[in-house]
């Protein structure tokens, strides 16, 4: 893996933002191996005639645990080494199912100072194949400015 | 009609005790995690360069919002709901901490969207320190029919009692 990069608030654009992340296509295997880690065994993502019978569910569906990691990792990288993910906030509007490949995505919204660092609003989401909305949010994340110190760790949010 | 009954209602305000999670941060747990997850970032693991900022190996950002799990000598649900078709494999841990809302025992349980705010990584051996609270119990209309909102806020701290996460779940009952 390729060192993370600094992200600076005087490089960063309305209306930019990360590259997305994609991930999938997202298998029974994925799930499996998902509800093992996280040891919550809830039959709608690996038991089919459950999801598909007794909850009357379309298809085993991906986690909306899963999801919201794909989000803040994708914001975490953006971050980068001296950054932080302050906050972030999404609803799981719509359903995913087993096979899809995902992708999360951020866009910059808008930009303020904070104390001794910058605060960088965005909107954020999940899409599937072909491109519809899931998971619709928005996060805050702290970065340095230039010549600046590193955001700090543990992290300090601004006062209100 | 309703389908939220007054008896649910009671819940709202209830707080739970504050609960050390069965286990610390294990090596092998975070591993496992970040395998899943697909984010094999370096600061998980043993190098030392990826992770000076953070004072030493640190689990995923979410990671502690998930270390409420069954400790030995707890019930196990899975074995105890064996003959029962209608068990969806839920057990308590979903409620962070907290009592079951008895009132609302065998409907369907959907993951309805999280706000959550970071402060700390927890640390590799880190024990954490969960408390949780029913903040709302709500009924909604949808086209689909009445649903039932339940939130909850958790409170996620490390060894030295300060937050890590601090987490607002909305969990859909129908």
């Amino acid at each position: 893996m390729a060192p993370p990069k600094a992200l600076y608030f005087e490089d960063i654009e309305i209306g930019a933002g990360p590259n997305k992340l994609e991930k999938g296509p997202l298998t029974t295997a994925h799930l499996m191996r998902w509800s093992a880690a996280m040891e919550n065994w809830h039959k709608i993502h690996y038991d089919k005639p459950f999801a598909m019978e007794h909850d009357k569910l379309p298809d085993l569906l991906i986690n909306g645990s899963l999801k919201q990691q794909f989000i803040v990792q994708l914001l975490k990288d953006w971050a980068g080494p001296t950054g932080w993910v302050w906050k972030v906030s999404f609803q799981f509007r719509a359903m995913n199912k087993v096979g899809e490949t995902l992708a999360a995505w951020g866009r910059v919204t808008g930009k303020r100072p904070g104390p001794g660092y910058g605060l960088v609003d965005l909107d954020v989401g999940i899409t599937d194949d072909k491109g519809t909305e899931s998971t619709p949010g928005k996060a805050t994340v702290a970065v340095p400015y230039r010549g600046g110190d590193a955001v700090p760790y543990p992290f300090v949010p601004p006062k209100s | 009609m309703s389908i939220l009954p007054e008896a649910a209602k009671k819940y709202i305000g209830l707080t739970s005790e504050k609960e050390v999670a069965c286990d610390p941060v294990e090596r092998g747990a975070v591993r496992r995690y970040a395998q899943a997850i697909m984010d094999e970032d370096p600061i998980y693991s043993e190098s030392r360069d990826a992770h000076a900022r953070f004072g030493g190996p640190v689990a995923p950002p979410l990671f502690p919002t998930h270390m409420v799990r069954r400790p030995l000598g707890a019930p196990d649900p899975i074995q105890e709901h064996a003959k029962d078709p209608d068990f969806d494999g839920i057990g308590a841990t979903a409620a962070q901490g907290l009592p079951e809302i008895e009132p609302l025992k065998g409907l369907s349980l959907l993951n309805g969207g999280s706000e959550i705010e970071f402060y700390r990584y927890a640390r590799h051996g880190e024990t954490v320190t969960v408390q949780s609270r029913y903040a709302d119990i709500t009924e909604k209309q949808t086209s689909k029919g009445p649903i039932i909102l339940v939130v909850i806020e958790s409170d996620y701290c490390g060894a030295d009692g300060a937050l890590l996460v601090k987490a607002r779940r909305t969990q859909i009952r129908r």
